[in-house]
């Protein structure tokens, strides 16, 4: 346990990182120190700006030259900062690589995928046959995952999928059997299945090579399931460092707590409210001279102003001296006392009480209904050729969707990328009558909006809030003129429009006398707030969320679904959210509709379809979600789904899902007959059969052999273990199987 | 390069960053004063400012105009009295200068302001409606793009009868050929931004909103391609400018008796050896013309691209 | 992609003609040869001069649709580009000087890519440098000045060096020497001392957009995601961006070689008046003068033509460079 530099593989000792910009220099990493041995994972937790790509990118030597780095990385004991870029790359892709965070731009557009591979192995073994070459990349692509390598080496990076993309990133990092691997949010741009195969793959390559895998990200669900010890970073130091049970069931620094406050559970029912952090990360061109929390920490006191704290022992002061990764948990905190298993999160940060609205009360049947949809339609037709046009086939976007909203309550859609419910969205709020399928908002159908003063009537039901809070606000409009554009466009009066714009900012959280600014003065949170506002100024019923926190950092994403949840109470709003977090979803929602592929396969109560899932889709999404609690990520079962979304090319004539279904697999070929010849209607539990459970009293679901035996090849179950240490030495009782 | 009709791919590279950073978004007081730190640009715009002065009241500064011959002094150097020496009809040179370098100007001007009007509209229009109509008028500009605007401009300037060539003097002609020939690589370049402004999330907010298309456009697209445009009339002016002074080089631009620097520059070739001073003093006014706005459109780009110039290369952050 | 070139070659074919058709109607429209033939001495009758230009087939009394229909029925069945109103036929003036003007282009363009090109790859690397800087302020420099106006200078260059030196080294005006005896290698040489003045000056003006170009869209790789992705592997920084960057700048420029076909035409043109080459470009300029209406609206069916070449080779390049539009 008391591991310590000696066997370390690499170990960084006060590393710091200064950047040139416009505004001054820019602190970014400011002495961030940690140790990790062969085998082991170490997570590198943080929110944006603070600092951990720059601590990968500079212990790789991959920084800009204007870059200004102090203090030391060692590999095996050998000091690699200082190294020429020459004597550095005798090391970078050997014994030391990355993966990094976007697949699609991560590999060289023009060239194959297999002489991106080969590349990486000629360059540390010159010598090698070419034959040999050929054969190792072979053997990476199936080790990670890629379905008929040998073909695939020809194909180019476009031809592949992200996840593909980034198996074959890895493939390449792995290519030379590193003794430290850094992955730097490598499953952040991909879907939650995709990214349970990835981060499979991730435990295999370090399984047949013993890497040290250092796992940057800032999601604490994949920390908690990879890591053996955890660094916090804040504001460019590590201000929290422990095994994963210290940091996620002891939390001793405020900051961690808050962060682990505002991380949504999906596997947990309880509605207590998110806890929010306030404020933002401080400016790194004038570090602070407390305490860098403390500005945002609810403990903070006078003494913690003066002077930055160090990294101490949080449990006695014979761990003193010992860094990161060896397994001692610090903090760099002066008021570790104050904080630990026995307080409340939410009373420590003055999370709000849990909004109550008047419509909660009220069955659902008796509400009334805001929005529904009757069997809608978008296909679009998949042609090849541009002179002339020859239709190839149809991408069924959206396949007869019909769902309804009552009154006070939030519907969300969940799916993976490409399944339909973006464009969903979208032909909601096209809304017109040459649309396949009828949308009536508020009583008003798309079929009878013929002329303007329907549609107009219609904007004001229902407004929008985007997923990507800058792109979403004019870069030249000031706040107010943001707020005006619906109220004028409504025909308000001036002196309205000033009134009502000033009840949207306090209602938002904002301060009223900052109307005058640009967006690009406000924080992510704050310009998320100028949309919702933007979205409420004309009092619509429905509010259509797009994905509305996955652009933010984890403290802010919980205030803002707080303010969501408030503003549903007060207002009596409805909400339709797209979101691909499902702990987000299971947070904030009330119903929830699963969609693959176009279709609705399972539907129901929220709680209902999360704690007793009967879509083998559903089972297999939520089981793929990281859940921030490492004992339990551990243990658990999950299912790894094979490959990507079908082609629409060759979408099946049967179910939808069963090119992919783990229940599908495990049938005897006579059901399967079934799945591949018929379409599983969406309806409640049909033919009850002896022993099967009854469906709940609001779910359905479209498949016609739920609760079946999930495919074992399927099924990835890890050792439990109390030791974490012991896990790199078990062997995994299960390893990726790759796709066929 | 005479690049009038061509798309000149260093103004697409540009561009392309441009739209990529973001830069549309900076605001015009920040661009400002971005621009007012450039010393390269200032000294451009003060420059461009002087000679435009000085194109419309020069004039008043010499006792001699384009007209008079002084029959004492034909094909002399400078002097005392003819500040620029005076051309082979005796004429002052000073006052041709000052005449050509307001042609040359008025020229430059109107082609590239309308031009960019002409591309804005074009482009606009373009992005705006999609499907069959950006394609007919894609294969319209494309086929513009393809014929030679020189021929076209000899054609247009040299041709005769109608009373076209009496009626019309040959510098408005010269600027309707321009104009025609002018305007392609801006609204390529401006369609594809303005398709971009299309998909973004404000523009959707805007029409989710249901704020008229007019608005939108007026509202959010124009104002956000402005940087773009901007460029643009600095590039097009240099453009035009550089078009009237090669054309009417090899004669086929504006032809005597209106003059211009081109026509000066002309005049003067075959006895540069003789009479460099009538080669030279027309040449130099316009360098300084086509440097001036050579140097604005410099500090413009810089202006509205924080990421070029040399400050800030490490612009990475953290994440 | 064969089909994909095709089908290309095709759009262009129905562009060429287009341009030209619209060529003819603005040349029959504006260009009045019948008032040229008044200025001569002795006058012709109106008579004399419509019956002259009926046998050329010039006839002004036709509306501009019935001489179109003529010319175009000439050119598909004959080939036949007409006659100029001095009796000449078309074809036989543009057949020589067709070739003198494509081989200057043919030299010029491939110059000035390469050349602008490898200074662009060049300057990149060494950015913010002594040579950077000055490379790159001349090609700014170069885009300031109007083509014609370069070659002159370059021109009266020569014309100072061989006087310097006191003998002809460069031909500064024409093609041969007329009346030059001697075996292959004296007339190689000879085409050699005349060629190389003009494209130079055409290489000097045109490689500065390249240059610019080349240069900015390689900086714009060289911080690119597989850029470090290559740097990861083993790499060094120079390595990574010689075999990963280059080649992804190239496919931008590659498409643009389109687009700067124009100018260089018209470079050309500009440098056969101020070199006095007998090309297309000073016949046709001359041509237009006089007031003919098919040899205009033949050099403008050539500058399509270059133009359409141009375009193709550029789809041809991107399609060799880009894996992604080979699949299509």
């Amino acid at each position: 346990m008391s591991g310590g530099a000696s066997n370390a593989v690499l170990s960084v000792r006060d590393l710091n990182v200064r950047f040139n910009s416009e505004d001054g220099v820019v602190h970014a990493v400011r002495g961030c120190g940690f140790d990790i041995l062969p085998g082991k994972t170490l997570g590198i937790v943080g929110e944006s700006g603070s600092g951990k790509s720059v601590t990968a990118l500079a212990a790789m030597g991959l920084l800009p030259e204007t870059a200004e780095v102090t203090g030391s990385v060692r590999l095996d004991g050998k000091e690699l900062l200082g190294l020429s870029d020459k004597a550095m790359c005798r090391h970078r892709g050997n014994d030391i690589a990355m993966v990094f965070q976007d697949p699609l731009s991560s590999l060289t557009p023009v060239y194959s995928v297999g002489q991106q591979i080969i590349e990486a192995l000629r360059i540390h073994h010159p010598g090698m046959s070419k034959q040999a070459m050929a054969a190792r990349a072979v053997e990476l692509l199936s080790m990670v995952g890629v379905p008929g390598p040998r073909d695939r080496l020809k194909a180019f990076p476009h031809e592949f999928s992200g996840g593909m993309r980034q198996r074959v990133l890895i493939a390449i990092a792995m290519a030379n059997n590193p003794r430290v691997l850094i992955a730097d949010e490598p499953t952040t741009a991909l879907d939650v299945t995709i990214q349970a195969q990835v981060l499979e793959v991730l435990h295999t390559a370090q399984d047949e090579t013993g890497a040290a895998v250092v796992m940057i990200t800032h999601d604490l669900g994949v920390v908690a399931g990879m890591a053996d010890d955890v660094v916090v970073m804040y504001a460019g130091k590590p201000v929290e460092t422990g095994s994963a049970e210290d940091i996620y069931y002891n939390p001793r620094m405020p900051y961690t707590m808050g962060l682990l406050g505002a991380v949504p559970r999906v596997d947990v029912a309880d509605k207590a409210s998110l806890v929010p952090i306030d404020g933002i990360p401080p400016n790194l061109v004038r570090p602070p001279a407390g305490c860098s929390f403390a500005p945002r920490c609810p403990l903070a006191e006078e003494a913690c102003l003066q002077g930055e704290p160090e990294l101490l022992p949080v449990g006695g002061p014979e761990e003193s001296g010992a860094l990161p990764g060896s397994g001692a948990h610090q903090a760099a905190c002066i008021r570790t006392d104050a904080v630990g298993p026995g307080v409340d999160v939410h009373e420590l940060f003055h999370a709000p009480p849990v909004p109550v609205s008047c419509f909660d009360a009220v069955p659902r049947q008796e509400r009334r209904t805001v929005l529904e949809l009757r069997d809608v339609r978008k296909h679009f037709p998949l042609t090849k050729g541009s002179l002339i046009k020859r239709r190839i086939g149809t991408v069924r976007a959206v396949d007869g969707l019909s769902f309804d909203i009552r009154e006070g309550e939030c519907f969300s859609i969940v799916g993976e990328s490409g399944c339909g419910k973006t464009t969903t969205l979208l032909e909601i709020m096209e809304f017109n009558k040459d649309q396949d399928g009828e949308v009536a908002i508020g009583g008003l159908s798309n079929k009878a909006a013929s002329d303007a003063r329907t549609r107009g009537a219609m904007r004001r039901e229902l407004q929008m809030v985007f997923q990507d809070p800058t792109g979403a606000l004019d870069p030249r409009f000031t706040v107010f003129e943001v707020l005006s554009e619906p109220l004028e466009n409504a025909g308000m009066a001036k002196p309205a429009v000033r009134k009502r714009i000033m009840e949207l900012m306090e209602l938002v959280g904002l301060q009223p006398d900052h109307v005058n600014r640009f967006p690009n003065q406000f924080s992510g949170g704050q310009r998320q707030r100028i949309g919702i506002a933007r979205a409420l100024a004309v009092n619509p019923r429905l509010v259509v969320l797009d994905e509305p926190v996955s652009a933010l950092d984890v403290s802010v994403q919980a205030g803002i679904i707080n303010l969501l949840d408030k503003l549903r109470a007060e207002l009596g709003l409805s909400y339709l959210m797209v979101a691909h977090d499902l702990s987000v979803v299971r947070h904030i929602s009330n119903r929830v509709a699963v969609m693959y592929a176009g279709k609705i396969v399972e539907i129901g109560h929220v709680d209902t379809v999360f704690d007793h899932p009967r879509h083998p889709y559903t089972r297999a999404l939520l089981s793929a979600i990281p859940v921030p609690d490492p004992r339990l990520e551990r243990t658990r079962e999950r299912i790894i789904l094979r490959g990507d979304l079908p082609s629409p090319l060759d979408a099946p004539r049967g179910c939808n899902f069963a090119t992919r279904c783990p229940v599908f697999a495990a049938l005897p070929a006579a059901k399967q007959e079934k799945c591949l010849t018929a379409v599983p209607p969406l309806g409640p539990e049909a033919g009850l059969q002896a022993g099967e459970r009854a469906a709940g009293p609001d779910q359905q679901f479209a498949c016609f052999f739920p609760d079946g035996e999930i495919d074992a090849d399927m099924l990835v179950f890890h050792e439990a273990s109390d030791l974490p240490d012991l896990r790199s030495t078990t062997p995994r009782t299960e390893k990726m199987k790759g796709t066929p | 390069m005479t690049n009038l009709n061509a798309i000149d791919p260093a103004a697409v590279a540009e561009e392309a960053r441009i739209e990529n950073d973001d830069v549309v978004m900076a605001k015009s007081a920040i661009i400002l004063r971005r621009f007012l730190r450039n010393k390269t640009a200032v000294a451009g715009l003060v420059l461009f400012l002087a000679l435009t002065v000085f194109s419309f009241a020069g004039g008043f500064f010499s006792a001699w105009d384009k007209e008079t011959i002084d029959p004492f002094n034909i094909g002399m150097p400078p002097s005392a009295e003819h500040l620029l020496g005076t051309s082979q009809a005796g004429i002052d040179l000073y006052a041709l200068t000052v005449e050509g370098t307001r042609i040359s100007i008025l020229i430059g001007l109107v082609v590239g302001l309308v031009s960019v009007l002409i591309a804005a509209v074009y482009g606009c229009t373009m992005a705006y409606f999609g499907g069959k109509v950006d394609k007919v008028m894609l294969f319209v500009l494309e086929a513009l793009i393809m014929m030679p605007a020189l021929l076209v401009v000899a054609v247009a300037t040299s041709g005769g009868g109608d009373g076209l060539r009496e009626n019309v003097p040959s510098w408005l002609l010269l600027i309707i050929v321009l104009l025609v020939f002018s305007w392609m690589g801006s609204a390529r370049l401006i369609r594809s931004l303005a398709m971009s402004l299309m998909q973004r999330d404000f523009v959707k907010a805007a029409r989710y909103m249901g704020v008229p298309a007019r608005r939108i456009v007026w509202r959010h697209l124009v104002p956000n391609i402005g940087s773009l445009l901007v460029l643009d009339i600095t590039r097009g002016v240099t453009g035009a400018v550089l078009a009237e002074v090669a054309f009417s080089f090899v004669g086929i631009g504006i032809k005597v008796p209106d003059v211009s620097l081109g026509v000066l520059i002309n005049q003067a070739t075959s006895q540069v050896q003789t009479f460099p001073w009538m080669f030279w003093v027309p040449l130099v006014v316009m360098f300084l013309l086509t440097g001036s706005l050579a140097m604005m459109n410099d500090g413009l780009r810089d202006a509205f691209d924080p990421g070029s110039g040399s400050v800030g290369r490490a612009r990475r952050k953290g994440k | 992609m064969f089909r994909y070139l095709a089908k290309r070659t095709a759009t262009y074919l129905l562009m060429i003609f287009l341009t030209t058709s619209a060529g003819y109607f603005l040349a029959v429209s504006t260009l009045q040869p019948a008032l040229l033939e008044q200025e001569r001495i002795p006058r012709p009758t109106p008579e004399q001069v419509a019956n002259s230009f009926r046998l050329k087939g010039l006839d002004p009394t036709l509306s501009p649709w019935e001489r179109y229909i003529d010319w175009l029925t000439a050119i598909v069945t004959r080939w036949d580009w007409g006659r100029s109103p001095n009796g000449a036929l078309i074809n036989a003036e543009f057949g020589d000087r067709v070739w003198i003007s494509t081989r200057l282009f043919l030299a010029a363009v491939v110059l000035t890519l390469i050349i602008g090109v490898a200074l662009g790859v060049y300057t990149a690397a060494r950015q913010y440098k002594f040579q950077d800087r000055v490379i790159t302020s001349y090609s700014y420099l170069a885009y300031i000045i109007p083509a014609p106006i370069a070659y002159f200078l370059v021109q009266l260059g020569a014309i100072n060096l061989n006087d310097t030196v006191g003998e002809r080294i460069f031909f500064v005006t024409g093609i041969s020497t007329p009346g030059l005896d001697g075996g292959a290698w004296v007339r190689f040489v000879d085409m050699l001392a005349h060629y190389a003045v003009p494209t130079l000056a055409i290489t000097l003006v045109g490689w500065g957009t390249y240059q610019i170009a080349q240069r900015q869209y390689l900086l714009d790789n060289v911080n690119a995601d597989f850029v470090r992705t290559a740097r990861a592997k083993g790499l060094t920084r120079n390595q990574a961006i010689t075999r990963h960057a280059l080649r992804v700048s190239f496919i931008p420029v590659a498409q643009s070689i389109a687009f700067t076909i124009p100018a260089i035409f018209a470079g050309g043109f500009f440098a056969e008046k101020i070199f006095a080459w007998p090309g297309v470009g000073s016949w046709s300029i001359d041509a237009i003068a006089l007031q003919d209406v098919n040899a205009a609206t033949a050099t403008l069916a050539y500058g399509s033509v270059i133009f359409a070449i141009g375009a193709i080779l550029a789809d041809f390049a991107t399609t060799l460079v880009d894996p992604r539009v080979r699949v299509q």
